[in-house]
């Protein structure tokens, strides 16, 4: 994942500057600097659910940053006959574009993606995370719900940005409304509240081929309501971890690296934090990827700084996909009233 | 009165309300995406393919160079929600290597290999949106993504799909259409009105082909002055952009800039 090539002179003057008091970064950030983050949501007609995020876009037209496209799509899966598990399920699986990773044969790509993908599929399809709404008829019918997401660039910090981007994905992602349809006799005459009974009318005594009241079944099947907009929101949507990335270079670390600084940091914690609104925040994972060793007692601090950062990083996700929620429904209502 | 959606109703209007010969919208999008040399995100109606071209470079594998002339490498990919039914696809699928293949053999003739032996072109193409026509937008974007990396071409390419309803020829097809009407690709170079390419997968009337490869050639033409457009705007900014770089500044020396090169383009 590292730059292609950088010099052990330059991996010692990037480390030597970051160390130094004050700490210099070649784009003048400090150490705990975020790059600018642009992020859209419902750029994927055809999904669900979908956001483009990057990371580091220069101003003008300059292009550069690391830039993740994710999107989510629902599928019916059956339970008894397919491979659909009761109550739903999510399936993460990350792509990496060969223009992010110019350098990389396609083994190496593949890896690189298994590895993202591993990462990803743990942390978002753990049940303490698990969305209450994908559950079409119970024992029958579920969704499956699976989150793409794709790399098109990389210029350091890409599991922050999946991360992000994830989220956003998921925030946006709309369930379709179902209603369950059962087929039911007259006699036993029970409807229950929220399945919609077809009742065949008729006379009783009138014995023909084509009538099939006598075969009591339950809830059978479903169908899609007409109805103005995409269904509901996925549950859970403040659920959602996000990640924060920290370069340890001790006595310091640092948050969303460059490539070339991310070349010159042998060791990373990555930490995924999930903020619930009612509930007291957890640490969805962890992971120490490098080579070094870090002194035991120093994690404590970095967990808790961590969280302090994923907090941050998490209210302006937050704020941002309010924004864009009020931009694609009720700007966009006032615009078609205008008109 | 079934329910199917008419193809082409009695007032001469699809089921996306154009005409017969009217093209989709285009829009071209020539900002620099990541670290590659060139790229180019074109949009046709709602076919959305975004290039990368890298290179001409050292090849990553020293025995798939040749001594005379640079390889094109395209490798392509779709994404898993660009359809409206989810699917994944392989990169080793074959429909996308056969893709790839054609686009390859596109290329082959118009970009200047000899130009650059014992080198590699890597052109990667990434499908972000199908809804008809993939083929046509991928070769666009891979011209103007060659343009906007530098490599010399002798022409543009440009490509656009046609069908036939019943007798009447259609251009720049959807999903819809092409999944019920004999189609095919056409590419052509604008300059020459060389073809390049004609692809046809689908049984075809002898008597409407010739039709319809005429028709395609024409709108090959209209293509190449919206793709030229996007060209001559994206350089023009460059350029303003270095102008204004190189400003002299006040009182100093005056600053040593390339010479200007003869700008004008005889299409």
């Amino acid at each position: 994942m590292a730059a292609p090539s950088t010099s052990k002179a330059e991996k010692a003057y990037i480390q030597a500057s970051l160390q130094a008091s004050p700490p210099l970064r070649a784009d003048g950030r400090t150490l705990l600097d975020f790059r600018t983050i642009l992020l859209e949501t419902g750029v994927a007609p055809l999904a669900n659910g979908s956001a483009r995020l990057n990371i580091g876009k220069a101003t003008q037209e300059g292009g550069g940053g690391t830039e993740v496209l994710a999107a989510t799509k629902l599928e019916v899966e059956d339970v008894e006959t397919g491979d659909g598990v009761d109550g739903g399920r999510l399936v993460c699986s990350v792509t990496c574009s060969p223009s992010a990773y110019p350098h990389m044969s396609s083994i190496a790509l593949d890896e690189l993606q298994y590895d993202l993908t591993t990462i990803l599929n743990q942390t978002l399809s753990h049940p303490s995370l698990h969305p209450k709404n994908l559950s079409i008829l119970p024992g029958k019918k579920s969704w499956l719900l699976s989150l793409d997401l794709v790399v098109l660039a990389d210029a350091g910090n890409v599991f922050d940005a999946l991360f992000m981007a994830a989220r956003a994905a998921l925030w946006d992602t709309k369930v379709p409304r179902t209603r369950a349809i059962q087929y039911q006799t007259r006699r036993s005459g029970y409807a229950s509240k929220n399945t919609d009974a077809m009742e065949v009318e008729g006379e009783s005594n009138i014995t023909s081929g084509f009538d099939t009241r006598d075969m009591a079944r339950a809830a059978a099947d479903f169908e899609l309501p007409d109805y103005w907009d995409e269904g509901e929101v996925l549950d859970g949507r403040d659920r959602w971890p996000v990640c924060v990335t920290l370069n340890l270079l001790p006595p310091v670390h640092f948050l969303d690296a460059t490539l070339p600084e991310e070349a010159s940091t042998t060791i990373k914690l990555l930490l995924a934090f999930s903020f619930p609104s009612n509930t007291q925040s957890s640490l969805q994972a962890m992971r120490l990827t490098g080579s070094g060793e870090v002194v035991l007692a120093q994690m404590k601090l970095l967990m808790a700084d961590g969280e302090r950062y994923a907090r941050e990083v998490f209210h302006a996700l937050e704020l941002k996909l309010r924004d864009e929620d009020i931009r694609r429904n009720v700007k966009a209502r006032d615009k078609f009233t205008v008109r | 009165m079934s329910s199917r959606v008419e193809i082409l109703n009695d007032g001469g209007y699809r089921s996306d309300g154009r005409r017969q010969y009217e093209l989709r919208d285009v829009n071209i999008d020539l900002s620099q995406q990541g670290t590659a040399d060139g790229c180019c995100t074109i949009s046709h109606g709602l076919t959305q393919v975004l290039v990368t071209v890298f290179g001409p470079r050292e090849a990553k594998m020293r025995s798939q160079t040749l001594h005379d002339r640079a390889v094109i490498n395209v490798e392509m990919s779709v994404l898993p929600f660009s359809t409206g039914e989810r699917r994944r696809r392989a990169r080793a699928d074959r429909r996308i290597l056969e893709l790839a293949a054609t686009i390859k053999s596109t290329f082959e003739p118009v970009v200047q290999t000899t130009l650059y032996p014992r080198s590699q072109i890597d052109i990667f193409v990434q499908v972000l949106q199908q809804d008809g026509g993939l083929l046509h937008a991928c070769i666009n974007a891979t011209t103007l993504a060659l343009i906007s990396a530098g490599i010399p071409m002798s022409d543009f390419v440009c490509a656009v799909s046609g069908g036939v309803h019943a007798t009447s020829p259609l251009l720049d097809l959807t999903m819809l259409e092409e999944n019920d009407l004999p189609h095919m690709t056409v590419a052509v170079m604008p300059r020459t009105s060389k073809v390049t390419l004609v692809a046809l997968e689908t049984r075809l009337h002898v008597d409407r082909f010739a039709e319809i490869f005429s028709l395609a050639g024409e709108a090959g033409q209209a293509l190449h002055r919206e793709m030229r457009r996007a060209v001559r705007g994206r350089t023009g900014r460059l350029v303003g952009v270095m102008e204004t770089g190189m400003k002299q500044p006040i009182g100093g020396e005056p600053l040593e800039r390339d010479v200007v090169m003869d700008d004008r383009m005889d299409f």
